[in-house]
C-alpha cells in the first residue's frame, strides 16, 4: 500500500438483482469512499442510488431478498437515515429512541444517558427525554432519527432522500444538522437526493450513475462545471437550472368528459384520531380554514411540514371526515359518494404511494379504476409519458421510490376525472417526470378539471394559478 | 384509586390478563364462576378507569362468550346447563385481559422482560419495537382504504361487498407491515442491533411495594378464589 488511509466503504464487482426481477438492477459496479469523505451520489430515478446505500447499510441479501454478487466492505458501523424518519422509529420517547444504539452497544446506563443528551444536543433538539415521538414535526422527527444514527458513532452517515418531504425551510435545518454532524465526528458521508444543488457546497465529490454504472466520478466544482448538460438530460435537477417546460400532454389522455365544479371549503374543522394501544389519541389538524378551488384552474396548497396541506386536500376530496364546517360545490358532496360514483369525478393521488397499489402489474394498475368506470384508457401513451414503458409489465411493489410513485399518480388519474387531487406530487422525481406531471396538471385544468396540489414545491407553485397558505396551528384539541 | 392502575407495573398486568388461564380451568359451576366475576366487578369498580378502549375489549370478550353458549348449545345437545357454563368460563378467562392490558405500556413491559424475567435482548427489544408501531398500522388501514374509495373500489352498498374488500384490505395490510418491517429492521441494523448479542437498557425496571399488593390481590382473584371454590 502507498501512504493513503484504507477506504471506510467499498464495492468491488458489486452486481444486484432483487428478488422477482429477471436482470441485475446494478452489475459489476466499483465504488470506494475514504474515512471522512463527503460524496453525493446523483442520477436519474431509478439508476440505482437507495441500492448502493442498502448494499453499505448491510441490507442486501439479508433484510431485502435478492441475488447480490461482487463484494461489499464496510469498516465499522454505518448510520442509516431514510427517507421517511416514522419508518425508524423504534421507541415512545425521544430519550428512548435514541438510546437504542447504545444500549445495543451494551453501554453502561450513565454512558447511554451522556451519549443522548450529547446526540440530542447535536441536531439541535432541546426537549426533555420523556417527549413523545408521536408530538415531533416531520422535520424534527428526522433529526431525532439522525441523533440515534449518531449514538452509535458511526464512521460512515448513509442518506437516503433525507429531506424530501420536508419544506425548503425545515430541509435547511435538518441539512445543516447533518452537515454539522459530520464535520465534528469526522464521519465520512454517502448523501443520495434530487434536489443535489443545496448539497454541492458540503460535499468533496459527486459521483453519477445511471441505470446502474458510474458515468461520472469528480469534485463537486467540476461536476457542476462540465455535467450541467448531460446531467439536465439525465433528469438531474442541477444548482441553478430552471424548471423545465411543462410537457405538452395531449388533452385526449387527461381531459374529462364534463368539466369539474368550484369546490368551497367554509370554515372547516378537522380532528385526526390516532388509535393506539391505549387508547385514541385526538389532534386537531385544520380549525375554521376555508379554501376555495376554482373549476379549470390550478391551486397550491402550501405550508410548512406539519401545517395541514393533506389534511386539507383529503377533505377536499372528500376523503377525510369533517368535525365542523362544510364543502360544497360538488352534487352530491364527494364525501358522501359511493366509492365508485367518486372515482367518476374525482382522482386522488397520495403521498405515499405504496399504500395504493391494487394490481399485481403496472399495466393492469394504471387500467384498473377506468375498467371499473367502463372507461378506455390508452395505457401505452400514458406509460411513454411518464417513462415506464419498460415496466409495464413489473409488479409496482418491486419498482424503485421514483418509479412507484409515478406509477401511483398515473393509476390515479387514468380515468380523467374532472377533480385532481395531488399530495406532493413531486417529490423525488427527476425533471422528465417533473414536466409530465406539471404538463399533465395544466392540460387538465386547461380542459376545465378542478386541479388541486398540497405541495412544497416552488416550481410547481410558480406553476399554480392560486396560492393557499396553511398556517401551522400550535394548539392541540 | 383509579389512578393506581395506569402506574401499576405492566409486568404485573401482564401476568394477571394471563394467569385466568388456571382459573377458569378450576371453574366448574354457574354460581362458582358468578361468584369470581363478581368479585372482577368489585376489583374492576374500583381500580379500572372506565375508557372508550376498555368498553370495546370488554365487548369483544361479551360477543366471544355469546357465540361459545350458541355454538355450545347447538352441538352439545341443546343443554342449557352446559352451555351456561362453558360461556360464563369464557369471561372468567377472558375479562382481566379485556381491563388490565391497556395499562400496558411496551417500553416498561420490555424493561422488565429483559432486566426482572431475563428474556432474550434481542428478542425483547424487537418486540418492543413492533409493540410501539402498533400505531402506525392504524394510520396505514385509513390510507388503504382512501385509496381504495378513491380508485372506485371501496365496498358497495351491498354487505358482502365487504367481504372480498376486508380480505383485500387485510392483505394490503400484511403486504405494507412486512415493508415496514423492512425498513425498520434496516434502521434497527444500522444502529448496531446486527450485531447486538447482549444489549444494556436505558431505564431501569424497579419493583415496588404497589405492583406486590397489586399481586396478591390480581392472583387472589384470579387463582385461589376458584382454587379454593373447587376445593370446598
Amino acid at each position: 500500500m502507498t501512504g493513503a488511509a484504507p477506504p471506510i466503504a467499498r464495492l468491488q464487482g458489486f452486481g444486484w438483482r432483487p428478488l422477482g426481477r429477471k436482470q441485475q438492477v446494478i452489475a459489476d459496479l466499483d465504488l470506494t469512499v475514504a474515512p471522512g469523505e463527503r460524496v453525493l451520489l446523483a442520477g436519474g430515478s431509478g439508476a440505482g442510488k437507495s441500492t448502493v446505500l442498502r448494499a453499505f447499510a448491510g441490507a442486501l441479501g439479508t433484510t431485502v431478498a435478492g441475488d447480490l454478487s461482487g463484494r461489499v466492505e464496510v469498516d465499522g458501523p454505518a448510520g442509516l437515515l431514510l427517507q421517511n424518519p416514522a419508518d425508524s422509529l423504534v421507541a415512545a420517547t425521544i430519550g428512548r429512541e435514541v438510546a437504542f444504539g447504545p444500549e445495543n452497544l451494551s453501554l453502561p446506563r450513565e454512558q447511554i444517558w451522556s451519549r443522548v443528551h450529547e446526540c440530542l444536543d447535536a441536531v439541535g433538539l432541546r426537549y426533555p427525554t420523556a417527549r413523545s415521538t408521536a408530538a415531533l414535526s416531520g422535520g424534527e422527527l428526522q433529526r431525532l432519527a439522525l441523533a440515534g444514527v449518531l449514538a452509535v458513532r458511526p464512521g460512515l452517515l448513509l442518506l437516503d432522500e433525507p429531506t424530501s418531504m420536508l419544506d425548503d425551510e425545515t430541509a435547511t435545518t435538518v441539512r445543516e444538522a447533518i452537515v454539522r454532524a459530520a464535520e465534528s465526528t469526522g464521519a465520512a458521508m454517502l448523501v443520495v437526493e434530487h434536489r443535489i444543488g443545496p448539497w454541492l457546497p458540503h460535499v468533496d465529490r459527486v459521483v453519477v450513475l445511471e441505470r446502474g454504472a458510474v458515468i461520472a466520478d469528480t469534485t463537486s466544482d467540476a461536476f457542476v462545471r462540465t455535467e450541467h448538460e448531460r446531467m439536465l438530460r439525465a433528469g438531474v435537477w442541477m444548482p441553478g437550472a430552471v424548471a423545465p417546460a411543462p410537457l405538452d400532454v395531449p388533452a385526449e389522455l387527461v381531459a374529462a368528459d364534463s368539466p369539474g365544479a368550484d369546490l368551497d371549503a367554509d370554515s372547516i374543522t378537522v380532528d385526526l384520531e390516532l388509535r393506539t394501544l391505549r387508547g385514541t389519541v385526538r389532534t386537531r389538524a385544520l380549525e375554521h380554514t376555508s379554501a376555495r378551488l376554482a373549476a379549470g384552474a390550478i391551486t397550491a396548497l402550501t405550508g410548512p411540514s406539519g401545517a395541514g396541506k393533506s389534511t386539507l386536500l383529503a377533505a377536499l376530496a372528500g376523503l377525510q371526515p369533517l368535525s365542523a364546517g362544510t364543502i360544497t360545490g360538488a352534487q352530491p358532496p364527494f364525501s358522501r359518494r359511493r366509492s365508485r360514483q367518486l372515482a367518476a369525478a374525482s382522482g386522488w393521488a397520495p403521498q405515499n404511494p405504496e399504500h395504493g397499489f391494487l394490481a399485481r402489474t403496472v399495466r393492469d394498475e394504471i387500467s384498473l379504476t377506468a375498467g371499473k368506470l367502463g372507461r378506455r384508457v390508452d395505457v401505452d401513451a400514458l406509460l411513454e409519458l411518464i417513462g415506464l414503458s419498460d415496466l409495464g409489465g413489473a409488479n409496482p411493489y418491486q419498482l424503485s421510490g421514483g418509479e412507484q410513485r409515478r406509477v401511483a399518480l398515473v393509476a390515479a388519474l387514468a380515468h380523467r376525472p374532472a377533480a385532481m387531487f395531488l399530495d406532493e406530487p413531486t417529490v423525488g422525481q427527476d425533471r422528465q417526470t417533473w414536466a409530465a406531471v406539471a404538463g399533465w396538471c395544466a392540460a387538465a385544468a386547461a380542459a376545465g378539471a378542478t386541479v388541486a396540489v398540497a405541495t412544497h414545491d416552488t416550481d410547481l407553485i410558480a406553476l399554480a394559478d392560486t396560492e393557499i397558505a396553511v398556517a401551522r396551528r400550535q394548539a392541540a384539541a | 384509586m383509579k389512578r393506581l392502575l395506569p402506574q401499576a407495573n405492566p409486568l404485573v398486568l401482564f401476568v394477571l390478563g394471563l394467569l385466568p388461564v388456571f382459573g377458569s380451568l378450576l371453574v366448574r359451576t354457574t354460581p362458582h364462576a358468578l361468584i369470581v366475576l363478581a368479585s372482577y366487578a368489585v376489583l374492576a369498580g374500583v381500580f379500572v378507569p372506565w375508557t372508550k378502549g376498555v368498553l370495546w375489549r370488554l365487548g369483544f370478550v361479551a360477543f366471544a362468550a355469546v357465540s361459545v353458549l350458541w355454538s355450545t348449545w347447538l352441538l352439545g345437545g341443546n343443554q342449557a346447563d352446559n352451555a351456561g357454563i362453558a360461556a360464563l368460563r369464557v369471561l372468567v378467562l377472558a375479562t382481566p385481559g379485556a381491563l388490565l392490558t391497556a395499562w400496558v405500556d411496551p417500553t416498561q413491559l420490555g424493561d422488565q422482560l429483559a432486566q426482572r424475567v431475563r428474556l432474550p435482548g434481542r428478542f425483547v427489544a424487537a418486540t418492543t419495537a413492533a409493540l410501539t408501531r402498533f400505531t402506525s398500522l392504524g394510520q396505514v388501514w385509513d390510507q388503504l382504504d382512501r385509496t381504495r374509495r378513491a380508485r372506485g373500489t371501496g365496498p358497495g352498498r351491498n354487505p358482502l361487498a365487504r367481504i372480498p374488500w376486508a380480505a383485500s384490505m387485510t392483505f394490503a395490510l400484511l403486504v405494507a407491515a412486512l415493508r415496514g418491517g423492512t425498513q425498520l429492521s434496516m434502521a434497527m441494523d444500522a444502529r448496531g442491533f446486527a450485531a447486538a448479542t447482549r444489549r444494556t437498557w436505558a431505564e431501569p425496571a424497579p419493583w415496588r411495594r404497589l405492583d406486590t399488593i397489586a399481586a396478591v390481590i390480581g392472583a387472589a382473584v384470579t387463582v385461589a378464589l376458584p382454587l379454593t371454590l373447587a376445593l370446598s
